[in-house]
């Protein structure tokens, strides 16, 4: 009877001081200021993100848990662009800047500059390399290499893949392709006979698929980077070509068509992409850090993947024309946090 | 006169050379299809071209940097109009001209208006127009209502549907440029303005109703390549800025204006589609095929501009 009272008495304290813990928290970043920093805005994806900041932005501040979560876009898509905006930040007074950066080092000597005056300072998606800063990267390479996997429990056989590339130059593409090419290093029953760029972008695949099509043998499959299935389907049909298995990048026009492709003839792929959600995650992280939180520098986000059965679920959620997505919530954002250590 | 001064000879020869070398690789397997593909995509970098090319023509100085973003915007706010519905194809159509119309007297006015030269007008115009596509939509791909998608997409008599709007465009042009007092005007006004206007030439009016031309046939190339793609993106006109200028310049017209060539813009524009998928098919990577591309280019201009030389 006393040992249990004993132990009810210890657990309320723990709660209670667990909840004090967590209103110090609230209330430590209550008058704190968070600015986004992103280098562009010109597609779907970077929309949806922007979209989600703001969402999860205004809530956290009408929470009390923020003074203020700015969004701010430069125009051109250039890293001395993105500095000087860095460097307003820092005269603005921010204390954390949020970074989707346009260049892995392009923008150190900025990132440096906010440090040094006490910014926190936060990348995802497009990271920098500088040590001062925190890093939400995505392990594009394990996203390539899985492609592959699942294209090997899919074609034992093997057979001759396509790849369809990102935008040339870009830290991104590099990745993605690196792993796709060491997951076809492992599974050498396929080769790839055909490379193109697609730049991300439906268009520009179809394009550049459409021209190089009537010099490939036949193909079993296509290894993607996301914004470019689409394309690459309406390639094949266009040349009155079997549709290969197409690995999609979670674009809603990419699901719709698997979905009916699905329903007309049992089409089976997998989709994934990373959510541009991730912009909400990387808001926590740089809250937990400035409540005194002790958050390890690289943290990792997990992709977002879509398969056979969760086809349905992803398609009815994910508005018409847009990228399938998740809102991080800081729970999330202390699980990352919690896993990185 | 000798077929070998005419500069668009050589844009025209490039892209059968690439074309024949992409078959050679093949041993002639695909050979139609390739053509098909070339023609289509070809055929939205004809389009802008020739609007490029009109305002080039105007003389030194002026270009048109909002390509992209007119295309992006008229294709966005048509895409947006149809929503999808059947027999809405003539209404998005209307809608994207007149944005493409507008866009011209917008242009227009901020070069005369304000004087500013027409490289900084347009490249600052188009950040406007840009916003107003991410603004109208927020980026969300609709699909176009099947109808014209079928049209985009069909072909009439073997060649593709677009093709046949980019060649009567280019008649038209033609017919423009070679038999009408308007193309006197214009070639007039970009060999020497102050000649032209003493002479008589109301040139104000032949600036104006370039700009509004060439912003007029960016919007029916995004409207098309919209409908053509699968929906609008915001970055789909994003190629097609570097691709008008170089359709002109491959194609022989004098990048100092007063000079045009019709026949020349289709050829480099399905040079440029042919020579990309050469670099492609060959397996060249990233790198080198820029570098290559570049490298053709020059070669084509110098090979066209010493041939109008010796004439």
């Amino acid at each position: 009877m006393t040992i249990s009272r004993m132990l009810l008495g210890a657990a309320s304290l723990a709660m209670a001081a667990g909840l004090a813990q967590a209103e110090s928290h609230a209330s430590a970043t209550a008058d704190k200021r968070i600015a986004l920093s992103n280098n562009y805005a010109g597609n779907s994806w970077r929309q949806a993100m922007l979209q989600t900041w703001e969402e999860v932005g205004e809530q956290a501040v009408a929470d009390g848990m923020l003074a203020a979560a700015d969004a701010y876009t430069t125009a051109e898509n250039q890293a001395t662009e993105q500095a000087a905006q860095i460097q307003n930040m820092i005269l603005q007074g921010y204390d954390a800047i949020v970074l989707n950066a346009a260049s892995p080092t392009a923008l150190n000597g900025a990132v440096k500059e906010a440090c040094d005056a006490g910014v926190t300072v936060v990348s995802f998606d497009g990271i920098v390399t500088e040590p001062c800063a925190w890093r939400i990267a995505v392990d594009f390479a394990a996203m390539g290499e899985e492609q592959v996997e699942y294209l090997a429990t899919r074609l034992s056989d093997g057979g001759n893949l396509l790849e369809i590339r990102g935008l040339a130059g870009v830290f991104v593409d590099d990745e993605i392709s690196k792993g796709i090419h060491e997951g076809v290093a492992e599974h050498d029953q396929f080769e790839i006979v055909g490379s193109v760029h697609g730049d991300w972008a439906q268009d520009v695949s179809q394009k550049a698929v459409a021209g190089i099509l009537p010099s490939l043998p036949e193909i079993t499959g296509v290894v993607t980077q996301g914004g470019d299935g689409y394309g690459a389907a309406q390639a094949f049909k266009a040349a009155g070509r079997p549709t290969p298995l197409i690995v999609l990048g979670n674009r809603q026009d990419e699901l719709k068509w698997w979905a009916e492709q699905r329903d007309a003839n049992g089409y089976e792929t997998l989709s994934l992409s990373i959510a541009p959600g991730v912009a909400s995650l990387a808001l926590w992280v740089a809250q937990q850090v400035l409540a005194g939180e002790e958050v390890p520098k690289d943290l990792t986000v997990p992709f977002l993947k879509i398969t056979q059965d969760t086809l349905d679920d992803a398609l009815a959620n994910t508005p018409e024309g847009s990228v399938a997505n998740v809102t991080y919530t800081l729970d999330d954002a202390k699980q990352v946090i919690a896993d990185a250590k | 006169m000798n077929i070998l001064t005419k500069p668009w000879l050589w844009s025209c020869v490039a892209a059968a050379l690439a074309y024949a070398l992409i078959l050679g690789l093949t041993s002639g397997r695909g050979a139609g299809e390739l053509a098909y593909a070339a023609l289509s995509f070809g055929a939205f970098a004809a389009i802008v071209g020739l609007g490029q090319m009109l305002v080039i023509t105007l003389g030194p100085g002026n270009v048109d940097l909002s390509i992209p973003a007119t295309m992006t915007l008229a294709a966005t706010l048509a895409l947006k109009a149809m929503g999808t519905d059947p027999g809405t194809a003539v209404l998005g159509l209307g809608i994207a001209l007149a944005v493409g119309f507008g866009v011209g007297v917008a242009n227009y006015a901020l070069i005369y208006l304000l004087r500013l030269p027409p490289i900084i007008a347009t490249l600052a115009a188009s950040l406007i127009y840009q916003s107003l596509a991410i603004w109208s939509n927020r980026g969300l791909r609709i699909k176009p209502p099947e109808g014209l998608a079928d049209f985009a997409t069909g072909r009439f008599l073997g060649l593709p549907n677009v093709t046949w709007v980019g060649l009567l465009l280019a008649i038209v042009v033609w017919i423009a440029l070679e038999r009408s007092v308007w193309g006197r005007w214009l070639l007039a006004t970009g060999q020497n303005m102050r000649v032209a206007r003493l002479a008589g030439v109301p040139v104000e009016l032949v600036r104006a109703s370039t700009y509004i031309s060439v912003s007029v046939f960016a919007a029916l190339a995004g409207y098309l390549l919209a409908s053509f793609s699968g929906g609008a993106a915001l970055n789909m006109g994003a190629e097609y800025l570097l691709m008008s200028i170089a359709v002109v310049v491959i194609g022989g017209s004098s990048i100092a204006g007063g000079n045009s060539n019709v026949p020349g813009v289709w050829g480099a524009a399905l040079f440029m589609f042919l020579v990309v998928s050469m670099l492609n098919s060959y397996g060249a990577g990233a790198g080198a095929r820029n570098v290559l591309t570049g490298a053709i280019i020059i070669g084509i201009v110098i090979a066209a501009s010493t041939r109008r030389a010796r004439t």
